[in-house]
């Protein structure tokens, strides 16, 4: 296995930046691309040779298509991207349909990234160890982009949330693919291609997977390198990767009250517990991330970044431990899958639909602490929270979407019949009982709980291209 | 109960209507799986339908051929009894669409008995046709949905309790007192005797028959084989990809419900031994439907409801529809992951098809290629129904599992393995042995090797 040119790929795909726990997502329009590009020249971005000190502050880049042809990347290069990248996430009627966008979710009311939206050309990703160091390094990088060409259209801020919780109040972020060429120990069956995330390295399939190429002599410089499948082209992609961007609003008192309401008729104990018990039951893990399948009773911080466990292999294959329709079952259902459920052949099917995450928090907790237990039964305050999420993955529709749509919006999951995500899913599929429904698998007889709402909806979103270092070089230097 | 069968009819257009039946027709997107033209709902033998109009095109030779109108359906048997229902039931929407088709009747002759005679005269024998389970009525399907709701509301109320045999007895005994369910009692009919025996008939005959062919055929595999190895290496795919915009004329027709259809029309590669082949393949095909993998799964799928193989115009060109859950993403990854031999051997016979090896290898296990040549290949079905477009296959599969556990006697164990049906149905019934034993060899490897 070859390494991988960390210097060559952004750093925050490979590296979380835990380090830094403030971050600014600014999207940009090119008003000049002549200005813009030499902007971009100088623009310091952080590779992913090493993880940033505490003091760094961190600069990643991405582009949509529009950006790319403002910046004068050709037709014939622009047409080379995939089709899910070029038309948008939220252009296409079906889209929208496999995605869930409908509803409170219907991109024609979306902050960003809508029809009704100026669109971006640019997403300009910073990130400082704190709020004020942020805010400084934020001022200086507008205060040049605004000189060079380029305007803010918007500014999405993030935080770290105590524990690193998510809104609801669960411990976040634990379960990522391991890279080969780059993971030195990886979890059993958690071992994925490189080509899954970066371009220019062979995919789950052993394929590259198609990006942009151009002959050598539209690049005079040399800034690029070989395309490794076809030697005499050079390839834009390497090192690069799809990034892909959905604000996701929480309806942090909605989904609380709804658990209160219904954890009695599933657990027979203490209401406030009852109630952490049900969401735990949703989620598949305990707010501290220990996951159901290791600590079926109660939550314990002893397993609470453990991510060393598959569903059937660890003798969890009917969902008794961990539901089946459960959220983290279901986003990565591991060894679980036909037509061998406990097989690597298994784990093999289920890798070739893995991403990288990268979701940041917004907006202020529900409670200081992010103890679902100082949560429940606060009043709505009605402010705006939730997750800006990001994941990276080469294959929009084989990875990116066919999660979303195959296993978290589709009721039909693993042999259920009505049950989307009962945490992030669109409750579009079933027409006779509006409302989601989700099953707990137990003996002698299952429990089913009905009607739920939507607790997640989104606010914007978009599809970007992520190149590598030496491909924004190129894009810096084109005529 | 009966049986399942494919009818495909053809009709040839005229140039001039060839508009006009596509407006007459309109689009999935727009009506969805209620068409007010021919109501298909009255139809009481109906699983699916589908309508696709062909648009005139020239064969490999350049011979041009005529704009076809293609009616889809899939029924209960006997298939005379669906074509009598079409031209009573579904009389005037037959009309209005056929109208739009060389030598239909005119206004003033068109009858009962002269529609049916129409459509008959244009029905395409099936080479092969896959059907999730064989004999599983339209009228079980349903019925055994509504027993799977009936008994969940039954649990949701909290009425039952006790050991899982007490628990699985008081719901046996409720619905024996309901009068609109007690039928699920009885295990559904199997299809008729004649049908059965015709079947087995059919499985043994032909199972020797191959048996037979088979050895003489063994002794010309190393000829066969360096022939077909010969082709393989100098015809040439198709690898241009299919526009943007057709692309999402057809995503804008799909994922409204739990299965989604499509139609692939494509032309033979030429020449004796493609036809030979291409005929030897699909008769396997048609006996593996029958006989072996007749019972859940193809190929070691078990998401496909229906499909069906149909050469026509002369055995130049097939016709390929399948009805299949999930999207065309998932199902495309299905057949890479799980059954790209399956594919690469029906349908290398196919031009353009990405280069396969021995048959068997590479072919679609290329993902880039296959997702490339499969959407060249696909046409737009302007009209598609479903009888029950709310479930999967594994939902059909486990509600007949829960119909059958009202009957017979069961233990503890074998009550709490029939109650957890009601958590999830992903217990599928085990396919037959030759299935079991075909789906065990390992795909994988051969179909990469040559990657």
């Amino acid at each position: 296995m070859q390494a991988l040119e960390l210097k060559d790929i952004q750093g925050i795909i490979l590296r979380g930046y835990a380090e830094l726990n403030n971050a600014s997502f600014l999207l940009l329009r090119i008003d000049d691309g002549g200005l813009a590009k030499r902007w971009l020249k100088t623009l310091e971005l952080r590779n992913a040779e090493e993880r940033p000190r505490a003091l760094d502050s961190s600069a990643n880049i991405a582009f949509t298509p529009s950006g790319l042809k403002k910046l004068g990347l050709a037709e014939e290069l622009r047409s080379m991207f995939s089709n899910e990248f070029n038309e948008g996430m939220s252009a296409t009627a079906h889209r929208r349909r496999i995605l869930g966008d409908h509803g409170d979710s219907d991109p024609r009311g979306w902050r960003w990234g809508g029809p009704a939206n100026e669109p971006a050309d640019i997403l300009l990703m910073l990130y400082a160890f704190d709020e004020a160091a942020l805010q400084t390094f934020v001022d200086g990088q507008i205060d040049r982009l605004v000189r060079h060409g380029l305007g803010v259209i918007d500014r999405l801020d993030s935080l770290t949330l105590p524990d690193r919780k998510e809104h609801f109040g669960f411990r976040e972020g634990i379960s990522q693919p391991d890279l080969e060429g780059f993971c030195q120990n990886s979890l059993p069956g958690n071992s994925v291609a490189a080509g899954e995330f970066l371009f220019g390295h062979p995919n789950a399939y052993g394929q590259y997977t198609d990006r942009p190429t151009l002959p050598a002599q539209d690049d005079p410089a040399g800034l690029l390198s070989p395309a490794p499948d076809h030697p005499s082209r050079r390839d834009l992609g390497m090192n690069g990767s799809y990034l892909v961007f959905r604000q996701l609003r929480q309806h942090v008192s909605a989904f609380w009250n709804y658990c209160a309401e219904k954890a009695r008729a599933v657990f027979p104990n203490d209401n406030t517990e009852a109630c952490v018990s049900l969401a735990s039951k949703m989620v598949g893990r305990w707010p501290s991330g220990a996951p159901l399948v290791k600590a079926p009773h109660g939550d314990t911080t002893q397993v609470s970044d453990d991510n060393d466990f598959l569903y059937v292999r660890s003798g969890d294959a009917d969902g008794l431990r961990c539901p089946i329709g459960s959220h983290v079952r279901r986003s990565n259902p591991r060894d679980s899958l036909d037509p061998e459920p406990g097989s690597d052949r298994s784990t093999a099917i289920n890798n070739r639909h893995r991403i990288i995450r990268r979701g940041r928090a917004y907006g202020p907790p529900a409670a200081a602490s992010m103890d679902p237990r100082d949560i429940i039964g606060k009043p709505d305050d009605e402010r705006e929270r939730g997750l800006h999420f990001i994941c990276f993955n080469t294959q929009i529709g084989r990875q990116f979407e066919f999660i979303q749509q195959t296993w978290l919006n589709s009721p039909k999951f693993e042999g259920l019949y009505e049950d989307d995500d009962p945490l992030v899913g669109d409750r579009g599929g079933n027409e006779e009982a509006p409302g989601g429904t989700f099953t707990i698998q137990r003996q002698p007889v299952r429990k089913r709980i009905t009607g739920m709402p939507r607790f997640v909806t989104v606010r914007g979103g978009g599809y970007f291209f992520m190149p590598g270092i030496s491909a924004v070089r190129y894009l810096a230097s084109l005529k | 109960m009966s049986h399942q069968e494919a009818l495909t009819v053809i009709a040839e257009v005229d140039e001039a209507q060839v508009d006009g039946l596509k407006r007459q027709l309109g689009s999935i997107r727009e009506h969805g799986s209620a068409w007010a033209v021919v109501p298909f709902a009255k139809l009481t033998r109906l699983h699916f339908a589908q309508f696709v109009v062909l648009d005139a095109a020239r064969d490999l030779d350049g011979v041009p051929l005529p704009a076809r109108l293609v009616l889809l359906t899939t029924v209960d048997a006997p298939m005379s009894a669906h074509l009598d229902e079409l031209s009573t039931a579904c009389g005037e929407g037959i009309d209005a669409v056929f109208s739009h088709c060389r030598a239909y009747p005119a206004p003033a002759d068109r009858s009962p008995a002269t529609r049916r005679k129409y459509l008959h005269d244009r029905c395409v024998k099936s080479d092969a046709v896959h059907i999730n389970r064989r004999g599983r009525t339209v009228e079980q399907i349903l019925q055994e949905e509504r027993l799977r709701r009936e008994i969940n509301t039954m649990l949701d109320a909290g009425a039952v309790n006790g050991s899982p045999s007490e628990i699985r007895n008081q719901i046996v005994e409720s619905i024996r007192r309901r009068s609109d369910l007690d039928w699920a009692l009885q295990p559904p009919a199997p299809p008729a005797l004649s049908w059965r025996l015709r079947n087995l008939v059919h499985g043994v005959f032909y199972g020797l028959l191959a048996f037979v062919v088979g050895v003489v055929l063994l002794l010309g595999a190393p000829l066969w084989l360096w022939i077909l190895r010969r082709h393989e290496q100098r015809e040439k795919p198709d690898t241009t990809a299919a526009p943007a915009a057709a692309l999402q004329a057809l995503r804008d027709d799909e994922d409204y419900w739990a299965h989604n259809q499509f139609v692939v029309v494509g032309c033979f590669k030429p020449g004796l031994f493609r036809k030979i082949t291409t005929r030897l393949i699909l008769a396997v095909a048609d006996y593996a439907t029958r006989h072996i993998y007749n019972r859940g799964t193809l190929s070691g799928l078990n998401t496909i409801h229906f499909a069906r193989w149909a050469r026509f115009d002369g055995g130049r060109r097939m016709i390929f529809a399948s009805i299949y859950d999930g999207t065309l993403e998932s199902y495309m990854n299905d057949f890479i992951d799980k059954a790209a031999w399956g594919v690469n051997a029906i349908f290398s016979n196919g031009d353009g098809f990405p280069p396969t090896v021995y048959m068997v290898g590479k072919g679609i296990s290329d993902e880039k290629a296959y997702k490339r040549f499969l959407p060249t290949r696909l046409v737009h079905s302007c009209v598609w129904y479903s009888a029950y477009p709310h479930l999967t296959t594994k939902n059909i599969a486990n509600n007949e599992a829960i119909r059958k556990g009202l009957s017979g006697s069961m233990n503890d164990q074998q009550s709490a393995e029939w109650l957890a049906r009601f958590g999830t149905g992903n217990h599928l019934p085990e396919s037959g042995r030759a299935a079991r034993m075909i789906d065990s060899l390992p795909w994988d490897r051969i179909c990469r090797r040559w990657n």
